[in-house]
């Protein structure tokens, strides 16, 4: 089998929107003559993930995340351009496609609402057909990474968001697959549910080599995950690659903050480390003020996220 | 690589997610006796409504009492199986409209398929007693001899007519995936189904073509009945039935997957 988990080459996807008229007298007139615009909802994206990554799939409300998503998962069909699923063509081979992905939707859970969670699991598991012995390993697998016993034998009706999105995580692995779709899948949920819902994320990936691809708005997530990010805006690839370059994207920028004399106020200066030394500057404060104290803080992955959606261009 | 998921599979999956949604029905029992009592209420007054008319009115085009009985039970029997095994139609706007139908995309099976075994409806389970109760009442009056002939008859045509019913809630439900008005065209094709109980020779010629070709009404319980009630006198259409209704079944299938199909799926 080939490294690549997904391949996509040149990937389009157009919507026809109707244009509606205003007013009433532009509602009847759109009932006789309707008149279409084609509005691109991704254009033109290349990307190639290979077996075991975690990738962030980031980009603004509206990016086209969730159309590529959709792409990849069968659901739609691209206008144009190459797309690979474990070497399936998605939209062609829904069914067997299924077989080898999991894929959860942070708000709407996907199990039997009324059942409880053990009895999804069981259905689950003659939907795949999922040899008894392997279903048998994974639910060992979950008890040794995080305490399924108060969920088990609950109904998803009954349960609380924390419980049903870890559910919906657990349900997605359950047949062992290649890759793993996670929307949002910390959306709501507190804080101590958020790391734990990562740790099993994390102690999946490594323990059975799934690809994940994760879209989220929280870079805490990111930050927690992700080796390698994809960031698309208006439809666009606007940045693929690890991390700890994103960075440095802008420019090595780190903040500067020193505390002058007796004065309780942090004074910031943001430094481009490739223009500017950092010891240069704060002898600068000293020869007019006494520095009190410093601190020096790397530019946050949120940071720079934000600049690059607010039109930080390539 | 791939596994093979042939009727067998799919039986077997159906039996185990009915086991479970039935287990869990079970378990509501508020809701589950109110159901039942709501279900016999529904059948009971559709039921004097019949009798109380036909006080009035001793025969309709010919047809008395008992034969019209016969229709009636044999309409019931037909309509189980689209109240028991495809009641999710009803819902399928909500999914369509919610955003939440994408989640029946994701599993290895067919889409239509997981969707309908989604839910199950008990009620038509009074239906079925209801319309056999009638039927074998019915057929014992009108003096039906009782043969493996008429009683394997009277399988196949119940099967075949129910697919028409089926086929008509499956496109009125379907319409949800280009229209926003969908919830009107279910209510108005269900009112139809009561257009079953009369035998189509009272309609005049336009509704009776209607009614047999467009909205395949007649085929739910008039066509299928004459084996019973005319043998001497069966129309063509009647012995074709089985096969227009696999037919009709089949187109409707097809709508809603090209539905599925046509779908945009916008916003997440």
């Amino acid at each position: 089998m080939a490294q690549e988990a997904i391949v996509m080459e040149n990937l389009c996807k157009d919507f026809k929107v109707l244009n509606r008229r205003e007013g009433l007298k532009g509602s009847i007139q759109d009932l006789f003559s309707r008149d279409y615009k084609t509005v691109s909802a991704v254009k033109d994206v290349s990307v190639t993930i290979n077996k075991g990554e975690i990738v962030g799939y980031l980009g603004p409300n509206g990016a086209g995340k969730s159309t590529t998503i959709k792409m990849m998962t069968g659901v739609l069909e691209p206008t144009s351009g190459k797309i690979l699923v474990n070497g399936l063509v998605p939209y062609k081979d829904r069914t067997r496609n299924c077989e080898n992905i999991g894929v959860v939707f942070g708000q709407r859970s996907q199990l039997w609402w009324a059942l409880p969670l053990v009895e999804s699991f069981k259905l689950l598991r003659d939907l795949y057909m999922v040899p008894q012995k392997e279903y048998d390993e994974m639910i060992e697998l979950y008890r040794s990474l995080v305490d399924i016993e108060p969920i088990l034998h609950k109904t998803v009706r009954q349960m609380s968001l924390g419980q049903r999105t870890l559910s919906d995580i657990l349900a997605a692995f359950l047949h062992n697959p290649g890759i793993v779709f996670l929307d949002e899948p910390t959306i709501g949920l507190d804080v101590s549910m958020k790391s734990k819902i990562r740790d099993l994320i994390l102690g999946l990936n490594k323990e059975k080599n799934t690809t994940v691809i994760l879209t989220t708005h929280d870079m805490g997530d990111v930050d927690a995950l992700c080796k390698r990010i994809v960031i698309i805006d208006k439809g666009s690839k606007i940045y693929d690659n690890d991390i700890e370059h994103l960075k440095t994207y802008f420019g090595s920028y780190r903040t500067l903050r020193v505390r002058l004399d007796n004065n309780d106020t942090w004074e910031e200066t943001l430094i481009d480390e490739k223009t500017t030394d950092v010891m240069t500057v704060i002898t600068e404060y000293q020869k007019s003020h006494k520095v009190k104290d410093i601190q020096l803080q790397e530019i946050s992955t949120e940071e720079v996220i934000k600049k690059l959606y607010e039109g930080g261009s390539v | 690589m791939s596994k093979k998921r042939g009727l067998k599979f799919y039986l077997s999956i159906y039996r185990k997610i009915l086991i479970q949604d039935l287990k869990s029905k079970m378990s509501y029992r508020a809701d589950f006796v109110i159901s039942t009592i709501g279900m016999i209420m529904t059948n009971l007054a559709g039921f004097i409504t019949f009798i109380v008319l036909f006080h009035n009115f001793p025969t309709i085009n010919g047809w008395d009492l008992n034969h019209m009985l016969f229709l009636y039970g044999f309409s019931l029997l037909a309509l189980t199986p689209v109240q028991c095994f495809f009641d999710n139609n009803w819902n399928l706007r909500t999914h369509v409209y919610s955003g939440d139908f994408i989640k029946y995309c994701f599993r290895p099976v067919n889409i239509f398929f997981y969707f309908m075994s989604e839910v199950f409806d008990v009620k038509g389970l009074g239906q079925l007693a209801f319309g056999l109760g009638t039927l074998i009442y019915a057929w014992a009056k009108i003096g039906i001899p009782v043969t493996f002939l008429t009683v394997g008859q009277a399988l196949v045509f119940t099967f075949t007519a129910s697919l028409f019913m089926i086929a008509i809630m499956n496109v009125a439900a379907a319409t949800c995936f280009w229209i926003q008005g969908s919830g009107y065209v279910m209510v108005i094709m269900f009112r139809f189904k009561d257009f079953a109980r009369y035998p189509a020779s009272i309609f005049n010629s336009v509704f009776k073509a209607i009614f047999t070709f467009i909205i395949p009404i007649a085929f739910v319980a008039y066509y299928p009945s004459l084996v019973f009630l005319q043998p001497d006198n069966v129309p063509v259409l009647t012995w074709l039935s089985p096969l227009i209704g696999l037919v009709f079944f089949f187109l409707s299938y097809a709508f809603w997957m090209l539905g599925v199909r046509k779908y945009d799926f916008t916003g997440s």
